[in-house]
């Protein structure tokens, strides 16, 4: 018994939680390597965008360039800019983009400056850059260069390269490399994502089966044996639960996983609205997923656990009630824990399906693996490189925690196992 | 509808009363399981139960905690008495105040899987009569050392034998402190060296003065310790009195028919005294359930009188006009 909860929180939980602690602030990872540094951010003065890198980076380990890609990272300090009308040139010569410059979002507070020109002839040798901004009422937008600390008018650098990168191959190494850690911060969120959203799925899935549990008998039964009116009405009071139950798993096994995140995610603000409330209200996506997730996952769980709570003798509730026991304390003591027993694997399939299905709300810019794979995917001109780094993060995922799950039920088996063999005596 | 009556009866030695049922009736559907029961039981009384399989005994004896919602009737237990059929204000409380009174022992011995030895004693007394830990292991040590189970006070149930898990059982129930412990079939889940352990401790807990309503088919354990045996069938009391007496001179039909097939196999020496012929050393249990489906194909009227035993009552004879199992209908 006590070696069995000693496992539990010592280990697996102990390490779980840890993740989850460090992970709570997604958002931070990802821009704490190119947060701008609080000196440059008070030097340059309100409206001037700072510049906090670029690709092709002449200051990096990588020395070859495929000619494709150009980013500029910006702090845009205020500044609102026009990026289709900014303009680039490659040694002195202005070029023509294949698709005009945009503002991407690596990350939530990372704005980069895309600009996409794929011409391999450019691909070796010695490129002096030179972007200028315009802002959006068409005015040129002075720039402040925070390695020279001084504001130019015009941003440029140079960058050396060795050659073409692997740009054109399908499986892009350099691609991969430069992403990988990228990437791998989603990861983090898909985990937070599918360890809060089981949680709550097993909440909701406990009091969804104590509540498809309560019904005892139909109306008719009933009044056959009691003809009291007294008794139907609260008969009606305490069917109530039952009905709630009903309903909830009904309409989340019934309805797509998709629709629902979409509704929670986008509907939401819309019923605040209607309902009068500030319209300025944005559900925060990540917990929108959560929402989405752990009623859908809280409906399945519902049935896992009604059978689970079923699977328990009905001698042991009778035993249970024969000393006295009552209902409320006979599901706590009794029941439930015997019936936590018989749900863990089924739990742990699910929990392995919903570390999966965590990529759904990618949809809603919730940053987790998938959703980082495909903003890595187009910045890279590379999806297939990029979503083969997802990939092989599910997968690692899955096997991590499915190792966990398999050590887990063989103490279950191991249990019974003893059981079957003292039972002989 | 439930009322306390603070004025016990008393019977004629001026034992207390510690059970009065009356016009007890039970319904499943349309099933009529109890048709009309009653029953005075008096402080330090053991009454047994027997009767074919079907006829209602566990039932009986489930009504009485109210497991089984009885249909109509009423029950009084230990001073509280209850009005079945209605829904009434206090009838929760009283059904609580009556388990409390009553212990049960089941067949299948129950006990609670993921809890030891000590904590299936001390569950009840700590979560239902608030009694402190240490106060509720002191008893259970006291309990399980009655019971001849002391040193295994920190076992779980799946380390125990059945006769020391029944044991348990009973110490679990008697932990209530209950002014009555129904017994149902506690020994039939048992194997048979097993089955002696758990009669001695029913019979000390008689000896001790103990009130007990058990269903059993034990001969021994009834003609040592019973004061009274109860003959049911079809749900009915067929014929009551002491065990000898119902044993071995039974007045009604049906008394002598379910006698003749138990008591060859339970009192081989006593029926032979009586003259009753041992109908087949091979009959199976009267209350295991008729043959049916393709074991029931496989007969042939040769084999029939080995094999099968179709339902109880039987017509006169002990095999005679018995009726065919499903399966051989057609033959």
């Amino acid at each position: 018994m006590h070696r069995r909860a000693g496992f539990a929180s010592s280990g697996l939980f102990a390490a779980l939680l840890a993740l989850v602690l460090t992970a709570l602030s997604p958002v931070a990872l990802a821009t704490s390597s190119a947060s701008p540094s609080p000196a440059a951010a008070a030097a340059a003065p309100k409206g001037v965008p700072i510049v906090l890198g670029v690709i092709p980076d002449p200051t990096g380990q990588r020395t070859k360039w495929s000619g494709d890609l150009i980013n500029v990272n910006l702090d845009l300090n205020g500044a609102v800019l026009d990026a289709g009308a900014s303009t680039v040139t490659v040694n002195g010569e202005q070029i023509t983009l294949s698709t005009p410059a945009s503002l991407v979002y690596l990350a939530p507070a990372n704005p980069t400056l895309q600009m996409l020109w794929n011409d391999p002839k450019f691909a070796k040798g010695e490129f002096t850059f030179e972007i200028s901004l315009v802002s959006e009422k068409g005015a040129p937008l002075q720039i402040y260069d925070a390695a020279n600390n001084k504001v130019v008018d015009k941003y440029s650098w140079t960058f050396k390269s060795a050659g073409e990168a692997s740009g054109g191959s399908l499986i892009n190494f350099d691609v991969m490399k430069t992403w990988f850690w990228y990437i791998a911060a989603g990861s983090i969120v898909t985990v937070e994502l599918t360890i809060i959203s089981i949680a709550l799925a097993c909440l909701f899935a406990l009091f969804g089966s104590l509540g498809r549990l309560s019904k005892k008998m139909t109306f008719k039964q009933a009044w056959d044996r009691y003809q009291s009116r007294e008794y139907m009405f609260r008969m009606v009071l305490g069917r109530i639960p039952y009905w709630i139950a009903t309903f909830y798993t009904s309409l989340f096994r019934g309805t797509p996983l998709l629709l629902q995140i979409f509704v929670i995610y986008q509907g939401a603000p819309e019923v605040i609205k209607a309902f009068g409330l500030p319209d300025t209200y944005n559900p925060p996506a990540f917990w929108s997923g959560v929402a989405a997730l752990s009623l859908n996952y809280g409906a399945y769980l519902t049935e896992v656990f009604r059978a689970g709570i079923q699977a328990v003798p009905k001698g042991q509730n009778e035993a249970a009630w024969a000393i006295g026991l009552s209902g409320w304390q006979t599901q706590r003591r009794i029941v439930l824990p015997q019936a936590l027993k018989i749900v863990i694997p089924a739990v742990g399939n699910d929990f392995i399906a919903l570390i999966k299905d965590t990529s759904l709300v990618s949809v809603i810019t919730v940053e987790e693996l998938l959703r980082r794979a495909q903003l890595a995917g187009s910045a890279s001109l590379n999806n297939f490189s990029t979503l083969l780094v997802a990939a092989a993060f599910y997968w690692a995922l899955t096997i991590f925690f499915s190792f966990w799950q398999a050590k887990l039920e063989t103490r279950m088996a191991r249990d019974k196992a003893r059981e079957k063999e003292k039972g002989k005596k | 509808m439930a009322k306390s009556t603070s004025t016990p009866s008393y019977d004629s030695e001026g034992r207390e009363l510690i059970v009065k049922v009356e016009g007890l009736q039970k319904y499943f559907g349309k099933n009529h399981v109890l048709k009309g029961i009653d029953l005075e039981v008096f402080k330090g009384e053991v009454v047994v139960l027997i009767g074919p399989s079907g006829s209602g005994k566990s039932t009986f004896l489930r009504c009485l905690n109210f497991l089984e919602d009885p249909t109509t009737g009423e029950i009084g237990i230990g001073g509280v008495h209850v009005t079945c059929g209605s829904r009434g204000g206090g009838f929760k409380r009283a059904v609580h105040e009556i388990r409390m009174k009553c212990g049960m022992v089941f067949q299948e011995f129950n006990l609670f899987p993921h809890k030891d030895v000590t904590e299936n004693v001390t569950e009840g007394p700590i979560l239902v009569k608030r009694e402190k830990k240490e106060a509720a292991i002191k008893k259970a040590q006291a309990l399980l050392t009655k019971v001849g189970l002391a040193e295994r006070m920190d076992y779980f149930p799946s380390q125990l034998s059945g006769g020391q898990k029944q044991r348990v059982a009973i110490a679990r129930a008697m932990a209530m402190d209950p002014v009555l412990m129904l017994f149902d079939e506690p020994t039939s889940a048992l194997d048979p060296e097993l089955i002696g352990e758990v009669l001695k401790v029913m019979k000390d807990l008689a000896a001790q003065g103990m009130t007990m309503i058990v269903v059993s088919h034990e001969m021994g354990f009834s003609r040592e310790a019973a004061d009274r045996v109860v003959y049911m069938d079809d749900g009915y009391f067929i014929e009551q009195g002491p065990p000898s007496e119902v044993f071995f001179h039974p007045q009604d039909d049906r008394t002598k028919r379910f006698l003749r097939h138990i008591l060859p196999e339970k009192e081989p020496e006593h029926a032979k005294e009586l003259g009753i012929v041992a109908v087949d050393q091979e009959l199976p249990d009267p209350d295991a359930v008729p043959l049916q489906g393709p074991a029931g194909d496989a007969l042939n009227e040769d084999n029939l009188a080995d094999t099968a035993i179709p339902k109880i009552p039987l017509s006169d004879g002990p095999m005679g006009e018995a009726p065919l199992p499903p399966g051989d209908e057609k033959l």
